[in-house]
């Protein structure tokens, strides 16, 4: 009693006094920081110890001991590290359009030493990739930049349910089937649950009428001592006891077909789809397969540079549901109107947006700052814009604790940039996971001219 | 409160502004957009958009079936038309389409069309792009339903709901003028087909009357198809535009009575009297254009007045362009999107306004076999309907508004295709007080009018009483 009192006073106890020393304490002294946890701080001081931001704010003391990288009059800003959602320039794989929901994007992964490298030069520590193909193709994937070749760090192997729908019969039958399917994949197991269910109450009823009968016997015995008949009955009554096997103690579920288990969670709700679509069509066709049915479901919009979205804006905000939308400024269908489809989302009442680059290609992520500013210049707010291509992504592939707003608690998870984040001429210059820097632009700009 | 409201709506349908009035959902988010402090005034009404009721308000009304109805109404309510004529109550809520000084049509209906639709049968409905621009330039163009291949559909804009109208319109036959061993074939096979039915219709008969012997003859070996033919329950379809061609169907028609239906039909002005008898109806392009042949003592070629010698001779056709597809391509007036000017070309030929219009509505859905929903204005008819500015046969006249099941699918102010061609008029605000001032004559129970209705609260009563 006295001993748990005492376990659980502990981690209290170290709680209440957060600046006990416990390694050593790097302190970030910047001009200015985007922290994305309300304004943007000016004349920032940034104390990180054992990988975790332990104060951030103006003119803190800096703890004794502490190792110092004084930033200041140089004009770079520090940011969230920018978390991209299909970084499928890391995937090389072909795949064609039925079910194959079994595969994980993992198991497509083609790195090249340095892969990393790409990624981190823009800023990027965080990457889903998702499975190649159409249809039901597999489940995402999610990687962290920072953490070695030749296997990545895999944070998340088996995320969301790839998905892909478009106006034609093929797409629509591929996800029919396969919920009708998994419905009859979750009622067989239902059945086969009650039927062990029946059977365990029957054993275990017998047990207990056979004991009864034991005992009423065991009483007969005794009234009626003397008698050889019983010695018999007994016999016989263990005898099937021991031939009757027991039905397990525990139900063991028939297994689903390896294509059938992701689409039984996506239906009990355990997991989400990512459905990918290209036009506003597909979307009708979307809401047309769930008809009415309640399924977790987020959306990637990938269209060209013409696209027609802007005619179930209004629909797409009421499914309340996450966005992916390329950051590029479209044309209105065979014209050359411009549009700003983010920016027209947001104002339509799209609350969980991201950003993502226009196509999957590594040129693509190289623009995909200049990109996002030109969305900004031409109507969507600037703050929204940055957390389509910070937390919100995070938030879309699970890792809302990896990559949070610099604030004290959260993980020292950064990056410094030569400018503001948002200007395409500005660059990456350092990269911090955890606390430790894992990308340096001057270094490697140092290493090649070495070279 | 009410009133007011009242009063409101329908003084924004007597004065169709330039800009639109922002959508209902816009202004719900405006409203949400408010602070929440500010207090709110009124309470607002239920939105207008999501009023099962559709007017149609103040047009001349082209029936087809029922003559015009000058100033009338035509309600509509979800997808079916409840009542046409020119004292119409409009419930409270309605939608309203202000269609004074245009005249109000039945949606166009093009048999035969392509590019509009995707698919075949319910593969059409799962491959239908509702935003796509061959749908929004044909609904510009005021078709509704279209068929193309083996199956019918609505040009739904915007939704799935209702798309698909029917499949398998019809069954091609074949009879060659040149190759007697064709036509000897299918007559065979008609003859085979013909004494089943009446084998099948004596027994039938005898068993009545007592006196059957034996079992039900079966239809063996007799072509399933040549049995619906006689039947009634499919149409047969023939493609033939020379008058040998003509009158090898005639022959045939002739011996075999069936449904029918010919596509071509160049020469059919040289034999139209044979060909009423016939019972066949027409799909036509009157501007066809086909050289009379001077070495026949006959008379051939294409005639401009075709349509109107068929017409007379008591024949039914559908007409369609020379390019039955809608594209930004091709001759311009010569494809779907220009389909009352083909017509007009056959009232130029004589054809009477009237049949004309009949060709492209009613008498284009009886060649599908969908006459009895859609076609014309009438009570229990689908809610398909254009309002144009002028004649439908006018080179100058433009739809305004397209309404496919209930639904307005085009708006030509809105849509971006020809809003800035002779604008829609404002009213000016002499119009706007008049309306106001009507309206509040009519709330404080004063009737600007003769006694409209008797005060029956459901109008689709009133429909049915008609």
């Amino acid at each position: 009693m006295i001993l748990s009192a005492f376990l659980l006073a502990l981690p209290q106890e170290d709680a209440a006094n957060p600046a006990a020393p416990r390694g050593r304490a790097e302190v970030w002294r910047l001009d200015r920081v985007e922290t994305l946890d309300g304004d943007a701080l000016e004349n920032v001081t940034l104390i990180v110890r054992e990988g975790a931001i332990e104060q951030i704010g103006q003119a803190l003391i800096v703890p004794d001991g502490a190792r110092v990288r004084d930033l200041r009059d140089s004009g770079m800003v520090a940011s969230p590290p920018l978390v991209l959602t299909h970084a499928n320039f890391l995937i090389q794989d072909q795949r064609g359009s039925g079910n194959a929901s079994r595969w994980r994007a993992v198991d497509s992964l083609w790195l090249a030493e340095g892969w990393e490298k790409d990624l981190l030069r823009e800023g990027v520590l965080l990457a889903g990739v998702d499975p190649p193909g159409s249809g039901l193709p597999g489940r995402t994937s999610v990687i962290e930049a920072g953490g070695g070749w030749p296997r990545p760090q895999a944070l998340v192997n088996d995320l969301h349910l790839k998905l892909t729908m478009s106006a034609s019969p093929a797409a629509k039958e591929v996800v029919r089937r396969a919920l009708k399917e998994a419905d009859e994949a979750i009622e067989k197991e239902k059945k086969a649950r009650e039927e062990w269910e029946k059977a365990r109450a029957d054993w275990v009823n017998q047990q207990k009428e056979k004991e009864k009968e034991k005992a009423e016997k065991e009483q007969a015995e005794k009234q009626q001592s003397g008698e050889k008949k019983e010695g018999q009955g007994g016999k016989s009554a263990r005898a099937q006891d021991e031939e009757e096997k027991p039905p397990p103690e525990t139900f063991e579920p028939p297994a689903f077909p390896p294509d059938l288990q992701a689409v039984v969670e996506w239906v009990r709700q355990e997991r989400l789809a990512q459905v990918w679509i290209s036009s506003a069509a597909d979307f009708v066709h979307w809401q047309d397969v769930l008809d009415e049915r309640e399924l977790p479901y987020e959306l990637v919009l990938r269209h060209a540079l013409s696209q027609n979205f802007h005619e179930i804006a209004e629909q797409l905000a009421q499914a309340k549901v996450r966005l992916d939308v390329p950051a590029i400024i479209t044309f209105l269908p065979f014209t050359r109107i411009r549009a700003n489809l983010p920016a027209e989302l947001a104002r339509a009442g799209v609350e969980r947006l991201v950003l993502s680059p226009a196509g999957d290609s590594l040129r693509e992520l190289r623009d995909f700052r200049g990109a996002v500013t030109r969305v900004v210049s031409e109507g969507l707010d600037r703050k929204r814009a940055f957390e389509a291509i910070t937390l919100e992504p995070a938030r879309a592939l699970g890792q809302e604790g990896r990559i949070q707003a610099l604030k004290a608690g959260a993980p020292a998870n950064f990056v410094v940039w030569s400018g503001d984040p948002l200007d395409p001429m500005s660059r990456a210059m350092l990269v911090v996971k955890d606390g430790k820097v894992v990308y340096d632009r001057e270094k490697e700009e140092e290493e090649e001219a070495r070279r | 409160m009410s009133l007011l409201l009242h009063l409101i709506a329908l003084a924004g349908a007597a004065a169709p502004l330039q800009d639109p009035p922002p959508a209902p959902e816009a202004e719900k988010q405006a409203e949400a957009d408010k602070p929440a402090e500010a207090p709110k005034e009124e309470p607002k009404p239920a939105p207008a958009a999501e009023s099962p009721w559709l007017a149609v308000v103040g047009g001349d009304v082209y029936t087809v079936t029922g003559g015009v109805v000058r100033g009338g109404t035509v309600l509509c309510k979800d997808e079916r038309i409840v009542a046409v004529g020119s004292q119409v109550r409009v419930p409270e809520g309605a939608r309203v389409v202000d269609a004074r000084g245009m005249r109000v049509y039945p949606g166009l209906v093009a048999v035969n069309s392509s590019g509009l639709v995707r698919g075949s049968g319910a593969g059409a409905r799962d491959g239908f792009d509702p935003f796509s621009l061959n749908l929004d330039l044909a609904l510009t163009g005021g078709l509704t339903t279209v068929q193309g291949g083996d199956t019918i559909v609505k040009l739904t804009r915007g939704t799935l709901d209702g798309h698909l109208v029917g499949t398998g319109p019809w069954v091609d036959l074949n009879v060659s003028p040149t190759t007697s061993s064709g036509r000897r074939e299918l007559a065979a096979r008609f003859a085979k087909a013909r004494e089943h039915l009446r084998a099948r219709r004596d027994w039938r008969i005898a068993t009545e009357l007592g006196k059957a012997e034996g079992e039900e003859p079966k239809p063996e070996g007799v072509d399933e198809e040549a049995l619906a033919l006689l039947e009634g329950r499919s149409t047969a379809r023939f493609q033939a535009d020379g008058q040998k061609d003509l009158l090898a169907i005639c022959d045939f028609l002739e011996e075999f009575p069936l449904q029918s239906v010919i596509f071509g039909g160049r020469e059919a002005w040289t034999v139209a009297g044979r060909l009423g008898r016939t019972g066949t109806r027409f799909v036509l392009t009157a501007r066809d254009k086909f050289w009379a042949d001077d070495t026949l003592n006959r008379a051939s070629g294409w005639s401009i007045e075709n349509a109107r010698i068929l017409w007379e001779h008591g024949v039914e056709f559908a007409i369609l362009p020379e390019q039955a597809g809608v594209s930004t391509g091709g001759i311009i007036g010569r494809d779907l999107m220009t389909l009352p000017l083909e017509a007009a070309f056959a009232i130029r030929g004589g054809l009477s306004q009237d049949a004309a219009l009949r060709a492209i509505t009613l008498d284009a859905a009886k060649v599908l076999g969908i006459e009895d929903k859609l076609g014309s204005l009438e009570p229990g008819k689908d809610a398909d309907l254009i309002v144009c500015d002028g004649d439908l046969f006018h080179y100058r006249t433009f739809v305004q508004w397209t309404v496919v099941n209930g639904r307005i699918a085009y708006d030509k102010q809105k849509a971006p295709y020809f809003a800035h061609i002779r604008p829609r008029p404002e009213a000016s605000a002499e119009e706007v007080l008049e309306a106001i001032r009507k309206a509040a004559q009519e709330q404080a129970g004063e009737p600007s009018e003769p006694a409209v209705e008797p005060a029956a609260d459901d109008p689709e009563k009133q429909a049915d009483g008609r």
